[in-house]
């Protein structure tokens, strides 16, 4: 579960957390429907934008709600660490997660 | 500053949402003073506290979530967080802070404590204030809290302001001391310090903002309520304001009038009167729709609304290259630019919020409204006036989209509008910061009118009253003093005498028209018209575009007396007067504008010169008061000049357009 695996993942770059995670595979998070309720494998890539996501909480192992889609089919509304979060989808699916 | 020396320095840190406007207000007992980073137009808010032992600068920095920048905007306030106390210049805001203050939401710890970590890595005292204990949902132990940090923790209710003389104290004994909490903070794992000082509160009902927002957010209710409010807020803009827009106008009249009977008839009276009242009050009296739109505005942004309205229409304005927080903006600009370029504030990205402010002009303000409803009145059946009506409206979105998405891709270019949006727990909005930021908007827009306004209204003034060749005067004055004597032969109540006297006031309104005639700006309104002849615009047509420019209902009285139809009060000018018992008074303006002939004879205006003209207003930059705030808001003239410039070139393109096409289309005959 969430805590088991006690990484120190949040002070690596991010590119060690890409290796720490190359064997788990995981689908990106845009593709999954409301209420699904998932937990972050990785975030892809190292520029800017992934170490926001991962900055926003996106670390691995973290658990991550999908709580609605808005209605016009773009953001995505996601909760985690007790809070709520908006993503576009173009953001969302840097994100790999896979069911809990 | 006043102060000789600086004083410590503390930089409210946090992310967006975790309560540092309040708690400065709560630290500080006082407004603060919104202050740029020097060469930007970065904002931050900064105040000075009173502790026991002197005064504290608190600095309220921008909400940040990391501390490496994804915008040339965080990066201004990251470089300032990063900058060494000891390398102070005595230059405004050149200096770094003495110590950080890190704003943790407690409903957040998991997230929000991931940047006190980076924080610590500045080598910068930190004090943890950690806000919304009471509705984090959960129970936090404070103090083992503190204890696995290294650092001290101080919970604070950012709302009542409980713990605010607390942290203060710290945040003293930590800048007079500064060795005493160099952070030693250990790696830790953030998941398992969550969830070693965290208990679950059992048994709790779901959040309230998770039902408000099954309802809000709703799948198929969500956009309808939205429209719906939004609906309720143009309508109370309209309508609310209307009572009060009403007082200042007749104050205005009022102490015009009171300001003729005291002064002479002559240049002094005109200029105080029309020059200095009349232009001054045509800018106040968007007072109250700017009081009341900053309101509902700083309301929607303090409940937590406008992130939700940002959320279900972000995906129609990604397509220009904006986002949902360029909506409510959008939206108020039907009622008034000038409050919209104030809205532009809650967005933040800058270069959204360029991009933003860029468009707000293009859409129909309720300025233009007056404009549209006297030429659609006078040269289309009412069949069509609808449908004109809307397309003028339409114009604007279509041209706003177009340039916004132009902007995005050239100069505006770069942080791809990326929308990673808390939508914050909803809150009972704090009446001081509501108050705050109405009182800053409304402040801000009456130094603007009292300054670049007036001395605008007072140019135009200048323009349109001189010279004053004696001629003029002397050939009307026997016109007068002729129908003066006539006047005088007849015994009251007869017929023909209330026609004399309709001859006199006539004799009035064209003298005024003689002098206007011959004015400067007249002169530079026939010089001009070459350049407007291509949209079918005649010479007097060119003067009233020229005498709108400070504010475009100014149109409507020029026009009134180029073509002689005495003083038209726009004013008088509403939806209303589209049908009903006031249309009459339009059927003045609107009758001399069809009759209207050019020197060779051919009418002046026709249903396809109205519709260039009318194209023209939709588009064109005409509004001092607007410039003025973009100036204020991007705080450099380069970006007033730019809307000014590229609307008025793009009106000019889309009138000659419409008049060229239709009249090779054959609709440039009669109307």
């Amino acid at each position: 579960m969430l805590l088991e695996n006690k990484s120190q993942f949040w002070l690596k770059d991010t590119d060690m957390v890409e290796n720490a995670y190359d064997a788990a595979t995981g689908t990106p998070l845009d593709r999954e429907r409301a209420g699904a309720s998932l937990r972050v494998v990785s975030v892809e890539g190292d520029d800017a934008i992934a170490r926001r996501l991962i900055d926003l909480g996106f670390r691995p192992n973290t658990e991550v709600r999908v709580e609605r889609v808005a209605p016009l089919g773009d953001p995505i509304q996601f909760r985690l660490h007790g809070y709520r979060l908006a993503l576009r989808k173009s953001e969302a699916r840097r994100v790999l997660v896979m069911a809990r | 500053m006043s102060v000789s020396r600086r004083l410590a320095t503390i930089a409210l840190v946090g992310r967006q949402n975790a309560g540092k406007t309040s708690l400065l207000m709560h630290l500080t007992g006082r407004t603060q003073h919104p202050v740029n980073f020097p060469g930007s137009s970065v904002e931050r808010s900064e105040a000075v506290a009173k502790v026991a032992d002197g005064h504290l600068r608190i600095v309220d920095l921008p909400g940040i979530t990391s501390l490496e920048a994804l915008s040339p905007d965080e990066e201004v306030a990251l470089g300032w967080l990063r900058g060494g106390a000891a390398t102070t210049s005595e230059k405004e805001g050149g200096d770094g802070p003495d110590a950080i203050c890190a704003v943790v939401d407690a409903a957040k710890l998991g997230v929000e404590l991931g940047l006190v970590v980076q924080l610590a890595r500045l080598g910068k005292p930190i004090i943890v204030a950690l806000t919304k204990v009471d509705v984090a949902g959960v129970t936090i132990d404070v103090a083992a809290l503190a204890r696995e940090l290294g650092v001290s923790v101080v919970p604070v209710n950012a709302l009542t302001g409980a713990g605010a003389q607390v942290l203060l104290t710290r945040l003293s004994a930590e800048v007079s001391t500064p060795t005493a909490s160099a952070p030693r903070l250990a790696p830790v794992d953030l998941d398992v310090l969550v969830k070693a000082v965290t208990t679950p509160i059992v048994g709790e009902r779901p959040a309230l903002t998770d039902r408000i927002d099954a309802v809000l957010l709703h799948r198929v209710f969500g956009l309808p309520i939205l429209a719906l409010l939004v609906f309720g807020i143009f309508q109370t803009l309209f309508v609310g304001a209307e009572p009060m827009m009403g007082l200042i106008e007749d104050g205005q009249s009022a102490l015009g009038g009171w300001i003729a009977s005291l002064v002479p008839e002559g240049a002094l009276q005109s200029f105080l009167v029309d020059g200095l009242v009349n232009g001054v009050g045509s800018v106040l009296v968007f007072l109250p729709q700017i009081i009341l739109l900053m309101l509902f505005v700083s309301l929607l942004e303090a409940s937590g609304y406008m992130a939700r309205a940002a959320f279900l229409l972000d995906r129609v304005l990604s397509k220009v290259g904006l986002s949902g927080r360029s909506f409510v903006p959008m939206v108020s600009s039907f009622a008034c630019a000038v409050p919209a370029v104030l809205a532009t504030r809650m967005i933040d990205n800058e270069r959204e919020r360029l991009a933003t402010i860029a468009v707000l002009p293009l859409m129909s303000c309720s300025a233009r409204l007056p404009v549209y409803v006297v030429l659609i009145g006078a040269f289309f059946p009412s069949s069509q006036a609808g449908i004109v009506l809307f397309s003028l409206y339409g114009l604007g979105i279509v041209v706003a989209a177009l340039v916004a998405w132009i902007l995005r891709r050239t100069k505006l270019r770069g942080s791809h509008a990326i929308l990673m949006m808390e939508l914050p727990v909803y809150q009972r909005p704090l009446f001081r910061v509501v108050k705050n930021q109405v009182w800053a908007a409304s402040r801000e827009f009456l130094v603007t009118a009292g300054t670049v306004i007036m001395a605008t209204a007072v140019l135009i003034w200048v323009l349109s009253y001189y010279p004053r060749p004696a001629a003029i005067h002397e050939r009307h004055a026997a016109e007068r003093t002729t129908l003066v004597a006539e006047l005088a032969t007849l015994a009251a109540g007869l017929p023909a005498r209330a026609e004399v006297e309709a001859l006199l006031a006539d004799v009035d309104t064209r003298e005024r028209a003689a002098y206007l005639e011959q004015s400067f700006l007249a002169e530079a309104g026939k010089a001009i018209q070459p350049v407007f002849a291509p949209a079918g615009f005649d010479w007097r047509t060119t003067v009233g575009v020229l005498a709108a420019f400070p504010a475009r209902e100014l149109v409507i009285p020029t026009l009134g007396i180029l073509y002689s139809v005495g003083d038209v009060d726009p004013g008088e000018f509403d939806i209303a007067s589209l049908d009903g018992a006031e249309a009459h008074r339009n059927e003045g303006l609107a009758g001399r504008l069809r009759a209207a002939k050019q020197e060779d004879g051919s009418p002046a205006w026709t249903s396809l010169s109205a519709l260039s003209v009318m194209v023209f207003f939709a588009l064109c930059s005409q509004c001092m008061a607007t410039l003025g705030a973009i100036k204020r808001e991007t705080r450099s003239w380069r970006w007033p000049l730019f809307v000014f410039t590229y609307m008025t070139s793009l009106a000019w393109v889309m009138a000659v357009l419409v008049y060229q096409i239709g009249s090779a289309l054959g609709f440039g005959g009669g109307s």
